[in-house]
């Protein structure tokens, strides 16, 4: 066990490097001069220039600015953002509220998609299963910020139940409306794994096993379908977290919520090279890590799976 | 608690020689052998999913073809003397806040929504299924060179990735026209999706080179090259024939997503995306939402008819999940 967390650990290792690499060499293709953009309408200042570019490393080959990058990265330090603010203090008033954000999506999209998808599969064919499957498809096929512009119309404006807009105060009841649409795409792709699988799962062996031994319904469900059935569900919420996090652009931006989303967009649209490498790292990080802790919780969940 | 169980039991279990077995043992000998895709093209022809979403399609094939045949209005016929004006004759939805011919455009916008989604899907099949066919083929070095560059490129959130090069791109060439716009949103998209095929195909070559044929191949004096393109890849692929036809669909909602977003398509292409978008600004008011949701409406049942059609493929190429 403790040998193959090692070696998954030493897997992520070129991961991380590599994908910041590569979000370095996206980030350096970004045309003009943000130090220029500095100045504005004044004229350009070009010994202030030259101490800029020199501060923000921006003299220096590609690699090496890179490596400069990784160096104070690993100590949780990325640089100052070109308004002179530094970029860790930037991200970490931001990032609190998204992760609220992602994990109140990721709970309801958890707990409706598999309740719904486990009663859809264990009825497969009938009213339920066919009104959750129209349903799920619905949702998959429309772009996500259709669904938040009406969410917005129907329960903000028109019926007032919750305010239509988060802004500086993230609550729970504010954020409430925007976390049900940012999870409503990964819930129908739960619903539509949990029913799969569970209806997959009823026509196997050890649970006709189970039915012949007498076991009750309850248990069977629980114990012999659900459990097995809730394996690749659990694959996809590891890789969903990050997802949610990277998708929150959309949502934060309609709902005016100012999470990460909403700071990596107009970084990259400001040109704000500093701030948009750094969001782009942590959400890599993200996903590293809920995938290694995702692998770990297979184990716990299937027992046929033993690491050598 | 019903009749007939024993203690510990909750329901009625039958005794062996009640259940007849040898019936459901019994073989068709009858049935003449058919190949799985042929298996599959007969099981495909009855399944009303399938036919429902292939009318769907054929239809949309036509209106990107002719969309002259449907209206005689020019989608960029704008008069702003009929802005958001209602429904007239010759004109089934209305206008927009341009005064543009809402059915006209919706239309029209097939075109480029429906280019992006399957030359992006076309792509990414093609980079995917040669790099995870090599992958899952060679093993080794070339397996875990192609796997690791994969786990790179999976890493990074599509939908941000996306945002920095398209950003790049809206700032250097402002004007890039119909394709020039397709190929920038289709570049970006495609950069960043080809892992997802590359690992389902790595992990069904995985399987499918290890069985029975295969061998078979190798001893009657097959290459290895000419085994994994002529008896490896056609009986791998169908997982990701399956997987392409969903993620078609799924492209289209992000093209719509990225042109809502200001840095998809160029504003001056007709597309469904930049069309919601647009229509956007005056809907938290309430006031003519149609206009957003006919092309929404028109994006949503073509992005269905490729899901539908994509799980009308998967019951047909799963022998396991056929109802009999």
């Amino acid at each position: 066990m403790w040998w193959y967390v090692g070696k998954r650990l030493l897997q992520t290792i070129p991961v991380i490097l590599g994908a910041t690499l590569l979000i370095y060499a996206m980030v350096f293709l970004m045309p003009g001069d943000p130090i220029k953009a500095l100045f504005g309408d004044k004229p350009v200042n070009e010994t202030a220039v030259q101490q800029l570019r020199e501060q923000y490393n921006l003299n220096d080959p590609f690699l090496l600015q890179w490596l400069k990058f990784l160096q104070g990265a690993v100590t949780g330090d990325f640089g100052q953002s070109y308004t002179g603010r530094p970029v860790s203090e930037v991200v970490a008033n931001a990032f609190p509220v998204t992760i609220k954000l992602a994990v109140m999506a990721l709970i309801i999209e958890m707990l409706l998609g598999v309740t719904a998808g486990t009663i859809a599969g264990m009825r497969k064919g009938k009213l339920f299963d066919s009104t959750m499957l129209v349903t799920s498809l619905l949702v998959i096929a429309v772009p996500i910020f259709v669904f938040a512009f009406m969410a917005q119309l129907v329960f903000g404006v028109k019926l007032n139940w919750v305010s239509p807009t988060v802004g500086g105060d993230a609550s729970f009841q504010r954020l409430i409306l925007p976390a049900i649409v940012l999870g409503l795409v990964s819930f129908a792709y739960i619903l539509r794994l949990t029913r799969t699988s569970v209806a997959e799962n009823l026509a196997l062996d050890h649970v006709r096993t189970a039915r012949a031994k007498g076991l009750s319904d309850g248990r069977v469900t629980r114990v012999h379908v659900l459990r097995n059935s809730l394996i690749p569900v659990v694959t996809f919420l590891g890789a969903d977290l990050g997802g949610l996090m990277a998708g929150a652009v959309v949502t934060e931006g309609i709902f005016n919520i100012p999470g990460v989303g909403n700071l990596a967009f107009q970084a990259v649209q400001r040109g704000e090279t500093p701030t948009v490498v750094a969001v782009i790292t942590i959400l890599v990080l993200v996903y590293v890590a809920t995938s290694l802790i995702v692998d770990l919780i297979y184990a716990l969940l299937d027992p046929r799976i033993r690491y050598a | 608690m019903p009749e007939n169980t024993r203690p510990g039991q909750q329901r009625y279990v039958a005794p062996l020689e009640e259940t007849p077995l040898q019936e459901v043992d019994q073989l068709d000998t009858s049935a003449p052998p058919t190949s799985l895709w042929k298996d599959a093209w007969r099981q495909l022809r009855r399944n009303p999913m399938f036919i429902a979403s292939a009318i769907l399609l054929t239809f949309l094939v036509i209106v990107i073809a002719f969309p002259g045949f449907f209206t005689d209005e020019p989608p960029r016929k704008c008069v702003l003397a009929r802005s958001y004006g209602p429904a007239e004759s010759g004109h089934l939805f209305g206008f927009d806040r341009q005064g543009c011919d809402v059915f006209s455009r919706t239309l029209y916008g097939a075109r480029a929504s429906v280019a992006v989604g399957v030359i992006t899907t076309s792509l990414i099949v093609l980079i995917g299924t040669i790099a995870g066919a090599f992958a899952g083929f060679y093993g080794k070095l070339v397996d875990t060179v192609i796997s690791r560059t994969a786990d790179i490129f999976f890493a990074i959130p599509l939908l941000l990735a996306a945002i920095v090069i398209l950003q790049v791109v809206t700032n250097r060439f402002p004007d890039r026209g119909f394709w020039g716009g397709v190929s920038a949103v289709v570049g970006a998209l495609a950069l960043f999706g080809w892992p997802q095929i590359t690992r389902i195909m790595r992990g069904s070559v995985l399987e499918v080179k290890n069985l029975e044929f295969v061998d078979a191949a190798r001893a009657i004096g097959a290459t290895p090259r000419r085994n994994l393109f002529r008896h490896i890849i056609p009986n791998a692929i169908a997982p990701v024939i399956v997987t392409a036809t969903v993620s078609l669909g799924i492209i289209i909602v992000a093209e719509a997503t990225l042109s809502f977003l200001g840095i998809g398509l160029p504003k001056s292409v007709v597309s469904w995306g930049n069309d919601i978008s647009a229509a956007t600004i005056l809907v938290r008011s309430g006031d003519h939402i149609q206009v957003m949701l006919i092309p929404a409406v028109a994006l949503m049942l073509t992005v269905l008819s490729f899901i539908l059609l994509g799980d009308a493929v998967k019951d047909a190429l799963d022998p396991k999940a056929r109802k009999r």
